[in-house]
């Protein structure tokens, strides 16, 4: 994990090494379509291109230590917080190998040991465990961070009403990252929010609230080690409202009815945080070539990985209900 | 050995574990100055402080979900619900959550968290404040439930519900808080999963939770004067339930009721009497009966509340019921 | 490398798509992501995207229905040399090359992995085996259903001696009627015999044949007794030879309707065997409403001919023959099948000579008529041939004792051989 001493400085180095992430998360994502379009994937899968930066800023900025819980959109935060590309996939596979274990699959990606508490299929439904987390955390007197993600779709769940308050009542050290891609599942924000600016959300709870674009890497990192300051330091939670865009569907198979040819190309054009990073880095073709090249070799290998992974036996299924 | 009441109980197993452990706390509505709707936590703000007494906003979903990420973190946490109407607000929380966590992550997740709430009829309060809703609950794999009917139960088993690393959902009835029982000086866990026989007899088996237990006693006692011998058992811990308790009370009576408050129609006597009927078949000299609250919301009339609810009288006419039946042949 | 670009699987279900037209043309260039052809599918017509760059090298297939994950064309580089012809459709991967976003529903069942679920299922179906060997046996209870239980207690069948074969050994329906068939507890083992099946004819049984079953598995349980005498037939032969001559336009009178007359007339002097028992009483019938049991297709009935100690043989034969020609012709109301207080059974007619017959219940006595055969006897201490038939009378040692059916059978045979006795 890089560790960076001063909040706001990136080297070339780091940066470059985010956006090796980020393009793990992308060849990733794209290799699960394929897979799931071979009908190779069960289930009910949700990709996050678009988001990587979200992912990678955010998680790069956290300490050990620190735990998240995901979203049903979870492959990015799950890679980005450290499990590897073949437990990740071996549990889509729904094999024994997988980062759950066969029991969660793409909505439920756990890695405890990594402070990965879960995704959550439940719109808002890791919310108020967060809250708690960070209780934990204030009541033992330990110096860590729980962090939240969710979407702005579930702003308007009760959940993130109820967990948001407790949380800045208690003033405990939580950080709650609102990844607005404008989407709920099909629903534009115009039709599921009466305000523009999500991140007066906050302002109902009296919480401190920071404002970034979710394209940029860089300054999701800040943002958030900022953020992360001040919760970290008993102020209280943070809500951080990221900028983003989903440029593919709601899930795998989303015709995307719902907007239109032309502005799916148009955010593809204009808001792929990989592109704009790739400018910024001025990466050469044969850099890129090379590194992507590295990557799409990891991603098969994860996929070779996984179908080699252990079935579970049937009543495997048995197991894990009680401690 | 010290007297205590329900309440006294609720709040000595409680504060033990609190006094014990620092990973113990309780959360709730109302709970810290009030000491709780009911009165149990009462006094514990003075001896352990707003941080581990901590009263939360009228909010069941967060606090519900709080102790659930408290617990994740390694704390025990228990979590009031004033009521347990109130669950309803939770119920994403616990079930889809509590319930969960471990199995999702293959094992990774460990929920050491105990909701304890409370109902029960017999005060008017209408459909919202008195429901027994425990069926609801011991249908959710992942969850652990318990009903306590006395002083020494509900200490023991509290205890033990702290103590369980599964989240458990932990049923207090209103209207047993003043009962009063002599209880032993040490606190005694009782383990979760073990029923109690309160009474032992030849002729019927009642299988009572809450407070039919204490109706099915009284009705035990009516019977015996008719000649009819009665034992009363009460599982305690609904979810993981003794089955091997229950069976091999009716194996020995060869006739069984099953009584609860809450609503007779798929409640949790339905399962009871399926776990008897099938490990039990051959002993079984009668139909198994069923004794619960008509299919209705709780109305606030008195005279229609307790028409609604269930006596000893119901559990007594359902005991005649299973002796005539066999007398007949029929 | 070339790509082939196989119909894709755009929502469950889905088997197969029409090609509607190709939007572009062999040797184009394609780009990853551009509409490459029109497909028809049962829901709805769209542009299919390729999710490959570089040349059209081929169409496979123009137009027309394909399955899905057949080849239908193939994208590569400038001068690449195209595979001949692509190989079957591998449904595993059969949707891998065609990028296209319409499925019908959120998310999938992944057909590939439908193995597993196949091996799930069946795994399931075996758990669902219930594990009997947790249930302990039933010390000193009899395990029974409680179907079984009834049907014991309105046949009077003690549990306790009844073999059960079902879980556990418990004693289900169909073993208490297994006992009360054979009079006995079945054998458990029976069923682990295995006997040829081939060529064996399998009847279910008529409600007739059912009623058959159960009246005469109630009469096994009685306790019976039999007598038995050879009677001198030459009396009785002439009478009937006489009466055959006296019939005029009327039904002629057999040697079962003398019998019957005589039976009458016997039953009126020992009332205690013209009787029904009951359970918890005898009734003596002032009557002698006698039973003829008539053999019919398939089965066996036995109307009765009322008050016969008040008719003559010619109004027995008579009320015999129209009782004989409704049973064979199936139209036997329940008047005629009730009341009876003695059974007649013979089996004369067929060369049987002795027989025993089962008792016809409430009925306390049956007699059973064996074939008239010349023997050789002493008669007056000298050989002699004679006409002889053979009388064995099942008496219900519940209602009749030994001495009483003795006395009556004896008179039976005393007036037949000297019918002036009967008057």
């Amino acid at each position: 994990m890089a560790k960076v001493e001063q909040r706001g400085t990136l080297s070339p180095e780091e940066l470059r090494d985010f956006f090796r992430e980020m393009l793990l998360i992308r060849r990733f994502e794209e290799k699960v379509e394929e897979r799931f379009r071979a009908g190779e994937l069960p289930g009910f899968l949700h990709v996050a291109i678009g988001q990587e930066a979200v992912a990678v800023g955010v998680i790069r900025a956290l300490e050990d230590g620190d735990v998240i819980a995901s979203t049903h959109r979870a492959h990015g935060h799950t890679l980005a917080k450290g499990t590897g590309p073949n437990e990740l996939m071996a549990e889509l596979y729904g094999k024994l190998e997988g980062c759950s274990h066969g029991y969660g699959g793409s909505m439920h990606l756990y890695d405890v040991e990594r402070g990965n508490l879960g995704a959550n299929a439940v719109v808002g439904g890791g919310l108020p465990q967060i809250t708690g987390a960070a209780l934990a955390f204030k009541m033992r007197g330990e110096p860590r961070v729980a962090v939240a993600f969710f979407g702005d779709g579930a702003t308007n769940i009760g959940t993130f009403h109820e967990a948001l308050n407790l949380a800045q009542l208690w003033r405990v050290p939580a950080l709650f990252v609102l990844e607005d891609n404008k989407w709920a599942e099909s629903t534009p924000e115009r039709q599921h929010s009466p305000i523009s600016d999500l991140s007066k959300r906050a302002d109902a709870f009296g919480m401190t609230a920071i404002k970034v674009d979710g394209q940029d890497v860089e300054a999701v990192y800040k943002a958030t080690k900022k953020a992360l300051e001040h919760a970290r330091s008993g102020k209280g939670p943070v809500f951080l409202h990221v900028d983003t865009y989903r440029l593919v569907g709601h899930y795998i198979g989303d015709p995307q009815v719902y907007r239109t040819k032309e502005e799916q190309k148009e955010v593809r054009e204009h808001h792929d945080p990989l592109t704009q990073l790739r400018g910024k880095l001025e990466l050469s073709e044969d850099d890129f070539d090379e590194l992507d090249a590295e990557i799409v070799e990891i991603v098969e290998a994860a996929v070779e990985f996984a179908k080699n992974g252990t079935d579970p036996k049937p009543e495997d299924a048995l197991k894990n209900v009680y401690a | 050995m010290p007297e205590l009441t329900y309440r006294e109980a609720v709040r000595d197993a409680l504060s033990r574990a609190m006094r014990e452990d620092d990973d113990v706390f309780v959360m709730g509505e109302d709970i810290a100055e009030m000491g709780g709707s009911m009165g149990v936590t009462q006094g514990m703000l003075d001896e352990f402080g707003p941080e581990r007494v901590r009263n939360t906003p009228i909010s069941e979903m967060a606090l519900a979900g709080a102790a659930i990420g408290a617990a994740i973190q390694g704390m025990r946490p228990v979590a009031e619900i004033m009521y347990e109407d109130f669950l309803t607000l939770a119920t994403e929380q616990i079930v889809n959550q509590a319930a969960k966590h471990r199995y999702m992550s293959g094992g990774q997740v460990t929920v050491p968290v105990t909701f304890r709430t409370q109902g029960g009829a017999g005060w008017s309060p209408g459909a919202q404040h008195a429901q027994q809703l425990e069926a609801w609950f011991v249908h959710i794999p992942g969850l652990k439930v318990v009903f306590a009917s006395t002083p020494s139960d509900v200490r023991g088993l509290l205890w033990s519900a702290i103590y369980d690393d599964n989240p458990v959902v932990f049923f207090e009835h209103r209207t047993l808080y003043g009962l009063k029982e002599e209880v032993p000086d040490e606190l005694e866990p009782i383990p979760l999963g073990k029923a109690r026989v309160h009474r032992e007899g030849e002729d019927v088996t009642v299988i009572a939770t809450g407070r039919l237990v204490h109706e099915a006693l009284e009705a035990a006692q009516q019977a015996e004067e008719q000649g009819v011998s009665v034992e009363v058992v009460d599982p305690r811990t609904l979810q993981p339930l003794d089955e091997d308790a229950l069976i091999a009370s009716v194996k020995k009576t060869n006739r069984c009721v099953v009584a609860h408050e809450a609503v007779t129609r798929m409640g949790f006597g339905a399962e009871v009497a399926s776990v008897v009927q099938y490990g039990a078949f051959d002993w079984l000299d009668a139909p198994i009966e069923r004794v619960g609250a008509k299919f209705t919301p709780l109305p606030f009339a008195p005279v229609m509340e307790e028409w609604c609810v269930p006596h000893a009288g119901d559990v007594l006419e359902a005991i005649q019921r299973t002796v005539g039946r066999n007398a007949d042949g029929n | 490398m070339a790509t082939e670009i196989k119909l894709p699987r755009l929502g469950q279900g889905m088997e197969a798509g029409t090609i509607v037209k190709w939007l572009k043309s062999e040797g184009d260039a394609v780009e990853k992501g551009e509409p490459l052809y029109e497909l028809d599918t049962d829901k709805v017509t769209q542009e299919v995207e390729a999710d490959a760059s570089g040349v059209l090298l081929r169409i496979a297939i123009q137009e027309g229905e394909v399955e899905v994950g057949k080849t239908i064309a193939v994208i590569g580089e400038q001068g690449e040399d195209v595979p001949a012809e692509s190989g079957e459709a591998d449904s595993a991967n059969g949707s891998e090359s065609g990028v296209s976003d319409e499925p019908s529903e959120e998310g999938s069942r992944a057909p590939a992995r439908d193995d597993e679920r196949e091996r799930g299922r069946n795994a399931s179906a075996q758990a669902d085996v219930p594990e009997l060997s947790q249930l302990d046996t039933a010390a000193g209870r009899v395990k029974a259903s409680p179907l079984a239980r009834r049907i014991a207690r309105e046949r009077g069948l003690d549990l306790s001696q009844v073999a059960g074969t079902g879980p556990e050994g418990r004693v289900v329906a169909e073993d208490v009627e297994r006992a009360a068939a054979s009079g006995g507890p079945a054998p458990a083992a029976e069923q682990a015999l295995s006997l040829p099946t081939e060529g064996v004819e399998v009847e279910q049984l008529s409600s007739m044949r059912k009623t058959i079953a159960r009246r005469l598995t109630e009469a096994w349980q009685a306790p019976v007794f039999q007598l038995g005498v050879t009677v001198d037939m030459g009396r009785a032969q002439a009478l009937r030879a006489r009466l055959v001559e006296l019939h005029g336009d009327g039904t002629k009178p057999t040697i079962n309707d003398l019998l019957t007359k005589v039976c009458a007339a016997a039953l009126m002097r020992h009332r205690a065997v013209n009787a029904l028992y009951k359970g918890d009483a005898i009734e003596l019938h002032p009557t002698a409403n006698v039973g003829i049991a008539v053999a019919i297709p398939n089965g066996l009935v036995v109307p009765v001919i009322a008050s016969c100690e008040r008719r003559s043989v010619a109004e027995i034969a008579a009320a015999r023959a129209a009782v004989v020609e409704r049973a064979r012709s199936g139209k036997l109301e329940q008047a005629d099948l009730e009341g009876g207080t003695f059974t007649i059974s013979n089996l004369g007619m067929f060369g049987i000579e002795r027989f025993v017959a089962v008792l016809n219940p409430p009925q306390a006595a049956i007699l059973a008529v064996g074939s008239i055969e010349d023997k050789v006897v002493a008669v007056d201490g000298q050989p002699a041939v004679r006409p002889r038939m053979e009388l064995t009378l099942t008496c219900d040692h519940r209602a009749i004792d030994g001495a009483t059916g003795a006395a009556f059978l004896a008179d039976v045979k005393a007036f037949l051989e000297e019918p002036g006795l009967a008057l």
